[in-house]
């Protein structure tokens, strides 16, 4: 893609007045009811909340996974809601990485397997391949495991692959849901050094998380409450504005 | 997405799923092996019944003579009569000719003999082949040559060892120059001359006139309709009265019996492959389209688009398919040879390769028809439907 890899006021994600309403048989859940959030490059956003607040419905959104039934969503300079679905997933390949809650392996292929996918949908040439693996896969302490089967796995082998599968197509974002819930607390904040490490490279990183001492790492923290994101915690002072 | 990796990965996964897929791949193998066991020795089959020229030679013949009538002028088939069943439908060839006896010397020798005038069709009507020389053509017939062709019998009767082709023989005090020699099995056949027709007719003593028809229908099918036609066709331009139609219809009953069975066979063969193996794939792979809804929201998520997907599960459908048609070719070339070696004959490696040609057309065909509508479904599914299915 050539388009600006940035929104006009320097950030890469903006969304404004975005709502999720789901069809549940008879009644309607409205789940999202407005949140509106901008993130810049290298930034680290946490987004805490009960369960049930609609945590992952707001992360399926900013990663294109669902589409919102209302409000707008700019990702690098693009207004993503606006493209079809090949033009999404295009995104999705090119510019986010997602850690998903259960982080969801290919459970008969390999650890290396796992990260080949996204870069074999992203058209990287074969013999580019192994070394963008091993680097992502070493970058998460993995670099021993790359011939694994991904059902062997330790749990928190398993979300420290998931992370390397988001970061091995070197994304603009990283949209990780709850990456450290089945870890130890050593594990986890080894997760989350990964994370401040791409993020010291210019990615932008939203994790989804319960724990207060995960969140604290994070430059800023937004709790979800009624379908909203409240006003940024002070952590979020000195980082760019929020729009 | 590249070609290499979608066939790469399409062949993993199916060799990973095994499990689930042996069945189909069983069938649809056990299928193919079937139908190429069943095609080239049926063949083989059919080769062999058509080298047996006399019986095949006699089965979609059909003979057309008359019945001596004491105290009447002997009948014969005018012109117009042969030229109306020659437009006939369903009739590929007839032939006109008699036969006479006659005294035949050369080389110092007389023999009382057949002689057998006829026109240039006769040769293949009857497929007979020369041995030595050249038959009697067109010309021959057209230009009234004095020219004849000897049965191989007879031929060692006049000339020995000698090369008859080039000598002359003397026909009722008359000579002719010998063009050809003709083999054949029946021996009464073989010791006989043949002779042109219209030569005969200017040449030979009496009245020499066509009384004998042979006409070969287009195919083993259409005898009967022939045969029944033939006396009214003969009636329009003369009397039909004592006219004999014959057919040999056990030889046609036996050659249309495995004509039959075969063509069953081969129906059924590739029809019982066809459906089992569609309804296979089809089946295996709505289930593991079904099964593997957490597999397409993941790769959707690593940005797969739908055709990305969609040609993944149509790539594995083809493997299948393709994969489990090879194995059974595999499986029908060793059964053949089996079969080939028991039956003592060499298998027909012609119609082996277009077996194989047409199982894997039609186990593309297969593959890429049943496989289309569970891959377009994958395709279609909803990132975080399958993703959150459980
Ligand atoms: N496909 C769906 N159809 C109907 N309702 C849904 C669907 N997906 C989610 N919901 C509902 O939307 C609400 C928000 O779900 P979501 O998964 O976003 O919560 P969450 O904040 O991530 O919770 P948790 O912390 O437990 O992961 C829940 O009440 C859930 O039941
Ligand atoms: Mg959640």
């Amino acid at each position: 893609m050539n388009s600006p890899r940035r929104n006009p006021d320097g950030s890469l994600i903006q969304a404004r007045q975005l709502t999720m309403t789901y069809a549940n048989g008879a009644g309607e859940i409205e789940v999202l009811k407005g949140v509106s959030l901008s993130l810049y490059p290298g930034e680290m956003l946490a987004i805490m909340g009960p369960s049930g607040s609609g945590k992952s419905t707001l992360l399926y959104i900013l990663g294109l996974l669902l589409r919102p039934t209302g409000g707008s969503y700019w990702l690098a300079g693009q207004d993503v809601l606006a493209l079809d679905r090949a033009g999404q997933a295009l995104c999705r390949r090119e510019r986010l990485g997602f850690v998903f809650q259960t982080c969801d392996l290919l459970e008969n292929s390999t650890v290396y397997e796992n990260l080949e996918f996204p870069l074999i949908y992203a058209g990287v040439a074969p013999r580019e391949r192994r070394e963008r693996i091993l680097a992502a896969l070493e970058q998460v302490n993995l670099g021993h495991r790359l011939r694994h089967a991904a059902n062997r796995l330790s749990g928190g082998e398993r979300q420290r692959v998931a992370v390397a599968r988001a970061l091995v197509n070197r994304p603009l974002v990283i949209l990780a849901d709850e990456p450290t819930g089945q870890l130890d607390h050593r594990q986890g904040h080894l997760v989350m050094d990964h994370f401040e490490a791409v993020a010291a490279g210019g990615t932008a990183v939203i994790v989804v998380t319960h724990d207060p001492d995960i969140a604290a790492r994070c430059h800023r923290v937004c709790p979800l409450k009624d379908g909203r994101l409240v006003a940024a915690s002070p952590q979020a002072q000195g980082w760019a504005a929020d729009g | 997405m590249r070609l290499d990796d979608l066939l790469r990965i399409s062949v993993r996964q199916v060799y990973r799923h095994r499990r689930r897929y042996w069945g189909v791949i069983l069938a649809i193998a056990l299928g193919v092996a079937g139908f190429t066991t069943i095609i080239t020795i049926g063949r083989d089959v059919k080769k062999n019944f058509n080298q047996d020229i006399e019986l095949i030679g006699s089965a979609n013949l059909i003979r057309l003579y008359w019945d001596h009538r004491p105290g009447q002028s002997p009948a014969w088939f005018r012109p117009e009569t042969v030229s109306a069943l020659r437009r006939t439908p369903q009739v590929a060839a007839v032939s006109e000719y008699t036969l006479r006896p006659a005294v035949v010397a050369a080389g110092g020798m007389r023999l009382e003999i057949t002689v057998w005038a006829v026109d240039h069709h006769f040769w293949h009507l009857r497929q007979y082949q020369p041995a030595m020389g050249r038959l009697l053509g067109a010309d021959s017939i057209s230009d009234r040559r004095k020219e004849v062709v000897l049965g191989a019998a007879l031929a060692a009767k006049l000339f020995g060892d000698r090369n008859p082709t080039g000598q002359t023989v003397d026909l009722d005090a008359d000579l002719y120059q010998v063009v050809g020699v003709v083999r054949l099995d029946d021996y009464s056949v073989s010791n006989s001359l043949f002779i042109p027709l219209s030569t005969a007719r200017d040449r030979l003593k009496g009245e020499v006139r066509p009384d004998r028809l042979l006409v070969r229908c287009a195919t083993w099918d259409d005898v009967e309709g022939v045969a029944a036609a033939i006396p009214r066709v003969v009636a329009a331009s003369q009397s039909a009265s004592g006219l004999n139609v014959w057919v040999v219809w056990e030889a046609l009953r036996r050659v249309q019996r495995v004509a039959w069975w075969i063509e069953f066979f081969f129906y059924l063969a590739s029809s019982v492959t066809l459906l089992l193996g569609g309804v296979g794939i089809w089946n295996v792979m709505s289930a593991a389209v079904q099964s593997r809804t957490r597999e397409i929201g993941l790769k959707k998520a690593m940005g797969a688009e739908d055709r990305d997907i969609l040609a993944q599960f149509l790539t594995e459908a083809l493997v299948l398919s393709v994969g489990a048609a090879l194995l059974g070719l595999a499986a029908g070339r060793l059964v053949v040879a089996l079969a080939s070696s028991w039956l003592g004959q060499r298998p027909q490696e012609e119609v082996f390769i277009g077996c194989l040609g047409l199982s894997l057309a039609v186990a593309f065909a297969m593959g890429l028809g049943a496989g289309l509508y569970p891959s377009l479904k994958a395709s279609r599914m909803e990132v975080v439907a399958a993703t959150r299915y459980e």
